[in-house]
């Protein structure tokens, strides 16, 4: 009943939001149920897409990923959930950081995706699976990168080819793209796929931009260093 | 129409042919009784089972479904469940009290449940004060719910109880009136004897139009807030009280207020059924004979359920729609809205039968 | 010995024994408990009676009403003394000295009644069951509202009005000022 209104007005003001109430609960009633019959449809249910399952790191179809082991993503994780092995290997004469192992560890894991955000290359991403019950702690831990795998080659470029900041990522035919990024096109479509409604995930940088920055990183990370040895 | 009263009848005459008067009474009463609480146990797990999947239904779930098809388990399960379940002694409670109290509620309701009229002759209590009978009784269960409070002594339930209270006795007043107004229509108070008016003059709800579908509808809402249901289950607000005046009780001493609670709904369904949807009386349209003829072959037990049911539907309706009121505004809703209406409404009636204004 | 009978005896025990336990219960709680459950066993007699009338106002008035009353207010006021002290000699005395005084009330005025007479008299044997229908509810309401001889409308108007009285006084202490 309310107060700044007299005694009939709020009686009949009572009762239509009653009626509104009755109307919305009885549309309710006869909508389809949304309720998944899990075991049963276990073929067919497909989680929703911004659901954080477990933490991927997604491979094309040449068994090559995107991490370049900067272990940004290890410093951002709260939890130290991410544990970045990587190596100094030596190519043509420059030294660089591969990526061994990475390891994540499930049971620690809060999902609250600040290593996918964090990561410069997308490299990592959240998965919408749901059935990570395991009859063993130690099965938790999980090792990302398939074995044999290697960090996808990238096409240098030199010059900065100007990606328009509001370009989609999500449409795969990439028709009217500056020729620089356009050799790439057929290796990012799994990594896209795999992305694909993150909406939130901010657009690719071009990739001038993202070379150098792999070089300050080598330097930022000491303590990824010392551990992969 | 079938008249039950045949089977009564015959049962009578046979049970006095080998028996003495006072033995037939005897077994008539025990038989009756029996009937009484096997209905109210059948009655009871249907509801809950109703209650379950409209609830889901409305908030856009399956509700159970997992217990027997479609669910159809799953209340026998609990009540399986709550029978082997302890029923915990309490220390520094009043034992005896604490033990009483949920009999009150339930004998309150399984009376109250035994005066409702099934069929043509087929009622368990018929006085000539009938519904007033069902007011005087249906207040014993007020004393059941205030001594669960006090005997738990413990502090949710004696806040849940008097709440309880307060709002038990204040919607008594509405449920009193609205009650006075199908009386100062059919004249009689006899439950047997309305629903055969109703049966042969046509539904009270359709006799009296306009102040009848006004009482009928102060009636569901008083009658949600009689069985602390609905936007009035604030005595039992699990989010504030845990589970209010039966926070401390377990096992069947729980199961009784729980079935009290479901029986009560069923009770006041069956009584508007009674009172304003013509009981266990056909619908019949005038000047409609073949479907009039029809409607007279569905038995009358078909008829009153099928109207309770439908009742029940609507409070469900009503309780999953609207959420939980304060105790101040369940006051204020009841002494300035529905008492002085459902008062205007019983002038408004009074006139339109000192005037034959009705059908 | 029919079935009656036992009725009233049932129900004579049940009000009985219960007056005996609300007076010797120490907790106030149960005396109210048991003292309910003798008003219900009134209404029970009243039933049997065939004044179904009067039994449903019994239970509705007292069970709905004052024991509920009563018991709100023992919970409003509960506090460390709901329990009864200890009797002292006095005490024992002077209840025992009232209660006598009123059963020897009580027994004179059953003994003046000569109920013993009535019931050796052959056809007239007070316990039995009479009709349900011996007083109906048209008739009360007739008989409380008829302006003619025998009518209660004075004595109904006049209750109204202490109703009334009441209401405007419980306003007046509970007013805000």
């Amino acid at each position: 009943m309310y107060k700044d209104k007299n005694y009939f007005e709020g009686l009949f003001c009572g009762v239509k939001s009653i009626c509104i109430g009755l109307k919305t609960t009885m549309r309710e009633f006869f909508t389809k149920k949304i309720t998944e019959q899990y075991p049963e449809n276990r073929k067919e249910l497909k989680m929703f897409d911004r659901f954080r399952g477990s933490l991927v790191m997604p491979h094309n179809e040449k068994n090559e990923h995107k991490c370049v082991a900067c272990g940004i993503c290890q410093m951002q994780c709260p939890n130290d959930t991410i544990n970045v092995v990587s190596e100094m290997v030596e190519v043509d004469g420059k030294k660089k950081k591969q990526l061994v192992r990475y390891e994540y560890n499930l049971g620690s894991c809060m999902f609250c995706m600040l290593c996918v955000t964090a990561c410069p290359h997308k490299a990592i991403t959240f998965d919408q699976s749901f059935e990570n019950a395991v009859f063993d702690r130690s099965k938790l831990i999980k090792v990302l990168n398939k074995p044999g795998s290697k960090v996808e080659e990238k096409p240098v470029v030199k010059k900065t080819a100007p990606a328009p900041a509001a370009k989609p990522a999500e449409t795969p035919a990439e028709a009217p793209k500056p020729e620089a990024v356009a050799p790439k096109t057929a290796e990012e479509q799994p990594r896209i796929e795999a992305v694909a409604a993150k909406t939130e995930v901010e657009q690719p940088k071009p990739e001038a931009v993202a070379a150098p920055k792999e070089e300050t990183t080598k330097v930022e990370q000491p303590e990824t260093e010392k551990a992969a040895e | 129409m079938f008249d039950f009263s045949v089977i009564s009848q015959w049962l009578h005459t046979l049970l006095l042919s080998f028996l003495p008067e006072w033995a037939t009474i005897l077994v008539e009463s025990v038989i009756v009784a029996l009937v009484i609480i096997t209905l109210y146990a059948v009655f009871a797990i249907v509801l809950i089972y109703m209650e379950r999947k409209i609830c889901g239904f409305f908030q856009c779930r399956l509700g159970p479904n997992r217990v027997g098809k479609w669910g159809l388990l799953q209340v026998f399960a609990d009540v399986f469940k709550m029978l082997q379940k302890e029923i915990i002694k309490m220390r520094q409670t009043d034992r005896f009290l604490h033990d009483l109290a949920p009999f009150f509620v339930v004998t309150a309701s399984m009376v109250t449940f035994a005066c409702l009229p099934w069929n043509k002759g087929g009622h368990m209590i018929d006085f000539n004060i009938g519904i007033f009978f069902i007011l005087a009784v249906s207040s014993v269960s007020v004393v059941g719910i205030l001594l669960a409070g006090w005997g738990s002594n413990s502090k949710y339930p004696i806040i849940g109880a008097m709440r309880s209270g307060a709002q038990i006795i204040s919607y008594e007043l509405s449920i009193g009136l609205t009650m006075l107004t199908v009386i100062c229509l059919t004249g009689t108070m006899q439950i047997s004897e309305i629903v055969q008016q109703q049966s042969e003059l046509g539904w009270n709800i359709f006799r009296g139009h306009l102040p009848m579908v006004i009482a009928f509808i102060i009636y569901l809402i008083a009658g949600n807030a009689e069985c602390n249901r609905g936007p009035f289950d604030l005595p039992e607000a699990e989010s504030e009280l845990t589970a209010g005046y039966h926070t401390e009780y377990s096992g069947m001493h729980f199961g009784y207020f729980y079935l009290a609670e479901y029986l009560n709904l069923f009770i006041s369904a069956g009584i508007a059924t009674t009172v304003f949807l013509g009981g266990w009386a056909p619908l019949h349209i005038s000047g409609l004979d073949g479907f009039n003829g029809v409607m007279d072959a569905v038995p009358g037990i078909v008829w009153f359920l099928g109207k309770t049911f439908f009742v029940v539907f609507l409070l469900m309706w009503e309780r999953w729609t609207l959420p939980r009121l304060r105790i101040d505004n369940i006051l204020t809703l009841e002494w300035k809205y529905l008492m002085p209406i459902s008062m205007l409404n019983l002038v408004l009636m009074a006139l339109l039968v000192a005037y034959g204004l009705y059908f | 010995m029919d079935s009656f009978n036992i009725m009233f005896i049932v129900l004579a025990v049940i009000i009985a024994s219960c007056s005996v336990l609300t007076v010797v219960s120490r907790s106030i709680m149960r005396s109210a408990t048991y003292l309910f459950f003798t008003l219900l066993g009134t209404a029970g007699l009243y039933f049997l009676m065939g004044y179904t009338f009067l039994g449903a106002v019994q239970v509705m008035v007292y069970a709905g009403g004052i024991i509920v009353l009563y018991v709100f207010a023992i919970l409003l006021t509960r506090g460390t003394q709901d329990k009864l002290s200890e009797n002292t000699k006095n005490k024992i005395v002077m209840s025992a000295l009232l209660s006598l005084v009123g059963l020897g009330i009580f027994v004179y005025i059953i003994l003046k009644q000569n109920f013993m007479e009535l019931l050796s008299q052959p056809g007239n044997l007070a316990l039995t069951a009479p009709d349900e229908s011996v007083m109906t509810m048209s008739q009360i309401g007739q008989n409380m509202l008829s302006s003619a001889e025998g009518g209660y409308i004075l004595p109904f108007e006049a209750v109204s009005v202490l109703l009334l009285a009441c209401i405007v006084g419980s306003l007046l202490i509970a007013r805000k000022r």
